[in-house]
């Protein structure tokens, strides 16, 4: 009797507790996540517009001036920098745009598309960096692409003076940024495309534009894609507004006479002279300007577009539909191509030894390039290990509780779910730098929690953006049932919503995990280099003196994310196996 | 003083009355409610129940066992819901499903358990307390999802057009269980269906409900 | 009910896991006293060096020395800027930062350096600066004492000989030998610290033939006037030189660093280096050919000290000092020295150590990429500080934009 009393007292206290922190944590989520997503970027901003009209008191600076945009504008190759960031960025996220539609134009309802998806998920997993690096060794005239063709092809022995990688046009970059923001657009369409609400409707629809007389293509890109792109107009924004300003590829892949604008903000703001600063503090604001134009170029096309739907929708796309199906081969091929050259590149100089041009394989295998690294690479693995984990959980945590705290509100669409875009639509070179004043004087010492910070501002929109599509699929009946059988929503989100959405939820930590994994400017910034990790260490390397350490660092970077993953669909399977035997 | 009143209880989709009702039902005995898609007869059920859809809006008072309901939580009201699909939690196992809904007066974990066995057992599914819910039959799903309703101790039963799936067959059947359950705990019944033959069966009162708008 | 179990179990786990990691990863710095050297992190060598002192420390003076690695050692500097923004004047993260030259420059201008040090150290007494006042010198600008030598550069060039008979051995050369061998040299992109290097090497030997009062100026800062006079022949060499260049001067490296990779790519041919014990380093870790040779250009090699400072406002001054102490003793210098590890020359005056520390630095062993022993160097000072930001952006200005 006394044993259960006891048991049974402490079931209560257990269950006060879990019922304690559920309406803690729903009353609390909204506003952290308000608070984590807003404060850094505001202050960051106001932190560059301050200096960049000349009010920074530890420079002696204390009176408004526009010196520095007098001095930024007279700055030798601003508008080929600006044209560069521009036309990068526009064409980069076009091109993957066109090339997002074409796949699933040429594959929607087939099994093709499943396939894809899986190919390029892992994509989306390689942080930029690496990309990056893997693109450049593709790219660089003493690569593999052009070690095969010699000297057969090529007639000749000699490395090429070529103008790839670093080409002054930015092709390269448009080719780094392609490659990393089509698995993005692809998987966002797709998790739109697969919502309860819309799947059914829009397959019928395309199913019936086919009885119609419409070839596939045709059909979903007249009767799905006007549908489909309202629902995705924020991901491409911010895919656009991510290109013109992005830090890792156009530094690794980018030409720098002169660099895009957000690479040679970096430099001056990182330059030992620290007058240096008004000037790139104006800079930053101007790369806003520039984010901006590109978003409303974008979207005045957008209107064009619309106002000429009619025009458009009469055109005959039947007999388009072959050379869109060849265009997307084609893409495909050349992606694959691209992907396991890179990777096989990596791989073989991650081992070679001595490996003179034109041979197509080392002379020599060693393993010493990883023997070298892991003596180096423990610490960055372990910090970028605990970042993530930390940001994730975290992310994952205030992500799961907002949504939960707005499932039971009244208000249909809420604010929330346009800041929580903020991050990802205002450059990170601009507010990141702005950033570092606050955090200064509010942590002067920490390390971890500036980061910390840092890094939730970017992992928490993704983690939240991925499990709101899982949440508002989930099915209501399931908690109609639940709440007539007696149970509270406390009871009910720990014991169905939590356990339902697992899976959901271990692939937002995974995402998380990436996103954390890949930050290079908010570690490097908020850590002020104290806190190495993969990604930091990568960058410092890529352009370093060891092709082979670079190929190592590289791939470390590319196998957490991707360990993580592999994780996130292993679990569930793990925990539930009893109930799914 | 009935089991269950709904004392002029009208619906609105925003402003527009949808429909109205004005009823008692006594333990044991099921009012059927039948009418064209559209009317709002679920709506109804989800407003007794407590989870009427953001868009709705009702006026009226509910009375269940002659406490005023329609105010509370939706887990407070003790309205047990059965829905055309059974839906199981499908990372529970069949006993786990039934446990979910056991109030914590009915003891510990073994003493649930035991409970469970012999009412598992009552519905000949007596091998099937730690069978995954995917590896049931439609017919026994529909069991478990009753089972688990009564374990829930409800003051009232909600059918929502809870036998439309099932093929004619399982579908005499089961409707003939929920029905001796409903009379045998002398529960009041609230039915919502297309199916004349269950408004039959329900030997209870029938409201046909038309199309107000 | 059991999943639920199972859930919260996994929870906690992760949870203990990840308070375990932090309390492992974080122990050792919790133990000791930790300097945090800012130092560049582009080397291996150097890096694995800054391993064996970590070690060293740790046993000898119970000092965690954690290297931060730098890509540039501006960025350490504008944190102590931002740190001195925000008024943190006591508890800054930089504890010791590797440094010279203009950086050096702009800290002491904005007053970021700690108060005079150096005397303090044991160890300072052995470079003898009575007798090499170079020691005292950054850059031509006094270091006040300010900052610690550590180590002396010079620059050397090295070349592939299986692709090239014959280098150029002067500067003179090199047009020439461009066209024999067009776009197999380059050099980085101002303001890189080797591309202000090989201008300052040009602007040098270009004025060789000058009168003294005209060549002096380079050692004295710069105006307006003396720089009219000095760099024209710069430019008009450069102009001539960059179409010669890989990508015909369209595109430069970014450090030197890439340089080196560029020759492993047999894309360039030359190049140099301030570490010449980095060639032979990077042979035998097949990140350069075996046929690289190094030497040391006719006309000329520029040479520099590079020191250790201490910020105004870190944190564990007295241990900084004491890991500065360290790195000057006969026995982290000579092992520095060696070209196996590193090969930095030492700042160590020979006659001040006894003969047991004189011993420890006679250890050197001769890689055929490896700079000859007998090498003669004719030294070219580095030039005064000033010049190098007014070099940068001339050469932006005339060259930055293609």
């Amino acid at each position: 009797m006394g044993r259960q009393a006891q048991f049974s007292l402490v079931t209560t206290l257990r269950g006060v507790l879990v019922s304690f922190l559920y309406y803690l944590l729903s009353a609390l989520s909204r506003p952290v996540l308000f608070g984590i997503i807003l404060v850094p970027v505001v202050a960051g901003l106001l932190g560059v517009l301050l200096p960049a009209f000349n009010y920074f008191p530890a420079l002696g600076s204390s009176q408004f001036s526009g010196a520095a945009f007098t001095q930024l504008l007279a700055t030798p190759g601003l508008l080929k920098m600006l044209c560069l960031s521009l036309f990068c960025g526009f064409l980069a996220t076009w091109i993957a745009f066109k090339l997002n539609i074409m796949i699933l134009a040429s594959f929607y309802h087939t099994p093709w598309l499943n396939r894809i998806e899986q190919g390029l998920s892992p994509v989306l997993a390689v942080p930029h960096a690496a990309a990056a690096i893997a693109i450049a060794f593709i790219l660089t005239p003493s690569g593999w692409l052009s070690r095969l063709l010699s000297p057969w092809l090529t007639g000749s022995n000699m490395v090429g003076d070529s103008w790839l990688p670093n080409d002054p046009w930015g092709i390269s970059i448009i080719i780094g940024l392609v490659f990393k923001e089509l698995p993005f657009l692809l998987l966002m369409s797709l998790s739109v495309l697969k919502q309860a609400n819309l799947r059914v409707r829009l397959l019928q629809e395309y199913k019936v534009a086919i009885s119609l007389g419409y070839q596939a293509e045709a059909a979903f890109i007249k009767v799905i894609f006007p549908q489909l792109y309202p629902l995705i107009r924020l991901p491409v924004l911010a895919v656009l507004a991510y290109a013109t300003a992005s830090v890792e590829i156009p530094y690794i892949l980018g030409p720098n006479n002169p660099a895009t604008l957000a690479v040679t903000i970096l430099n001056w703001f990182n330059h030992s002279d620290l007058e240096l600063r008004f000037v790139a503090s104006a800079a930053a604001v101007l790369q806003i300007v520039l984010s901006l134009t590109v978003i409303l170029i974008w979207l005045g096309g957008e209107y064009l577009w619309r106002r000429a739907r009619s025009l458009f929708m009469a055109i005959n796309l039947n007999p388009w539909a072959p050379f869109y199906r060849f265009c997307t081969g084609v893409t495909l091929i050349l992606f694959a191509v691209i992907l396991i050259v890179s990777l096989g590149g990596l791989v073989v100089w991650s081992f070679a030894g001595y490996w003179p041009y034109p041979a197509a394989l080392p002379n020599s295998i060693t393993g010493l390039h990883w023997q070298n690294a892991f003596t180096q690479l423990a610490e960055p693995i372990s910090n970028s290990l605990l970042m993530a984990v930390s940001s994730s959980l975290l992310a994952l945590l205030i992500s799961l509780f907002a949504l939960e705290a707005a499932s039971y509100r009244t208000a249909t669409k809420s604010w929330l779910e346009y800041l929580i875009y903020l991050p990802l639509l205002v450059p990170g070179v601009a507010f990141l730098f702005g950033l570092l004043w606050l955090q200064q004087a509010l942590f002067s010492d920490a390390v971890f929690l500036p980061v910390l910070i840092s890094h939730l501002v970017y992992v928490i929109p993704y983690v939240y953006l991925s499990l709101a599509v899982s949440y508002h699929n989930f099915n209501p009946a399931l908690i109609r049932v639940a709440a007539s059988l007696g149970a509270k929503p406390c009871k009910v989100f720990w014991r169905v919503k939590i356990p339902q959405l697992f899976a959901a939820i271990m692939v937002a930590f995974a995402l998380g995990l990436a996103i954390s994994l890949s930050q290079y400017l908010p570690t490097l910034l908020a850590g002020g280099g104290r806190y190495p990790t993969l990604t930091t260490e990568a960058v410092a390397l890529a352009n370093g003196a060891s092709r082979r350490t670079s190929a190592v660092y590289a791939i470390m970077q590319m196998v957490l994310p991707l360990l993580g993953f592999m994780l996130a669909a292993w679990l569930p399977k793990w925990v539930y196996r009893k109930a799914q035997a | 003083m009935s089991a269950l009143e709904l004392k002029n209880v009208n619906i609105f989709r925003e402003q527009t009355l949808m429909l109205s009702i004005n009823q008692e039902v006594e333990g044991g005995q099921v009012l059927t409610i039948m009418g064209p898609s559209g009317v709002g007869k679920s709506t109804l059920l989800n407003y007794v129940a407590g989870m009427l859809p953001k868009a709705f809006t009702a006026t009226g008072e509910v009375y269940l066992q002659g406490h005023r309901i329609d105010q509370m939580p939706a887990w407070q009201r003790k309205t047990g819901l059965l829905f055309q699909d059974a839906l199981l939690f499908n990372h529970l196992t069949v006993a786990e499903n039934i446990a979910f809904a056991m109030p914590k007066s009915e003891g510990n974990r073994r003493q649930k358990r035991e409970k469970i066995q012999i009412a598992l057992e009552q519905m000949s599914l007596a091998q099937l307390g730690d069978a995954a819910v995917s590896q049931l039959s439609g017919g026994q799903q529909a069991r478990v999802a009753l089972l688990r309703v009564l374990f829930s101790q409800p003051k009232a039963i909600l059918l929502d057009e809870a036998f439309s799936k099932l093929d004619s067959q399982l579908r005499q059947s089961i409707r003939q269980l929920v029905f001796e359950q409903i009379k045998q705990k002398n529960l009041p019944a609230l039915m919502v269906t297309h199916d004349l033959a269950d408004a039959n069966a329900a030997q209870g009162p029938v409201i046909e409900v038309q199309s107000l708008c | 009910m059991i999943s639920n179990r199972d859930n919260l179990t996994l929870s906690s786990v992760v949870n203990g896991l990840i308070f375990a990691l932090y309390v492992i990863l974080h122990a050792a710095a919790f133990a000791e006293q930790t300097v945090y050297f800012y130092a560049w992190g582009g080397s291996p060598q150097v890096n694995q060096y800054l391993q064996w002192a970590k070690q060293e420390l740790a046993t000898e003076k119970g000092i965690h020395l954690q290297h931060v690695k730098l890509a540039d050692t501006s960025d350490a500097v504008s944190r102590i800027l931002a740190e001195k923004a925000a008024g943190n004047l006591q508890s800054g993260s930089v504890d010791l930062l590797w440094v010279n030259g203009e950086n050096f420059a702009s800290m002491l201008k904005h007053n970021l350096l700690a108060e005079p040090w150096v005397d303090q150290l044991k160890n300072f007494s052995l470079t003898r600066p009575e007798k090499n006042p170079a020691v005292l010198k950054d850059f031509g600008i006094a270091t006040e004492k300010r900052e610690a030598p550590w180590g002396k550069a010079a620059l050397v060039f090295y070349y592939h000989s299986g692709r090239v008979n014959q280098p150029p051995k002067q500067l003179s050369q090199l047009i020439p030998w461009l066209k024999k061998y067009p776009a197999r040299f380059t050099y980085p992109r101002p303001p890189d610290f080797y591309a202000t290097s090989f201008l300052k090497y040009a602007i040098s030997v270009l004025n060789e033939h000058q009168a003294d009062s005209i060549k002096q100026q380079l050692y004295q800062p710069v105006t307006e006037k003396s720089f009219n006079i000095l760099a024209a022949p710069l430019w008009h060499f450069l102009d001539e030189l960059h179409p010669l260049l890989w990508r015909q001067g369209r595109y430069f490296p970014s450090s030197g660093a890439q340089m080196q990779r560029l020759v492993d790519d047999q894309a360039i041919y030359l190049s140099y280096t301030f570490t010449a014990a980095e060639v032979p380093a990077a042979v035998s870790q097949y990140n350069l050919p075996p046929q690289i040779r190094t030497y040391a250009m006719q006309d000329g090699s520029l040479s520099n000290i590079h020191f250790v400072a201490i910020p105004f406002n870190a944190k564990h001054k007295t241990a900084a000092k004491q890991v500065a102490d360290f790195l000057l003793s006969p026995k982290a210098q000579a092992k520095k020295q060696q070209i196996e590890v590193w090969g930095d020359q030492t700042v160590l005056d020979m006659s001040a150590l006894n003969n047991s520390q004189r011993a420890m630095f006679n250890t050197l062993q001769r890689h055929p990429s490896a700079l000859p022993a007998n090498t003669e160097f004719k030294l070219l000072s580095e030039l005064h500080p000033s010049w190098v930001d007014k070099l940068n952006s001339a050469w932006l200005q005339r060259y930055g934009v293609f």
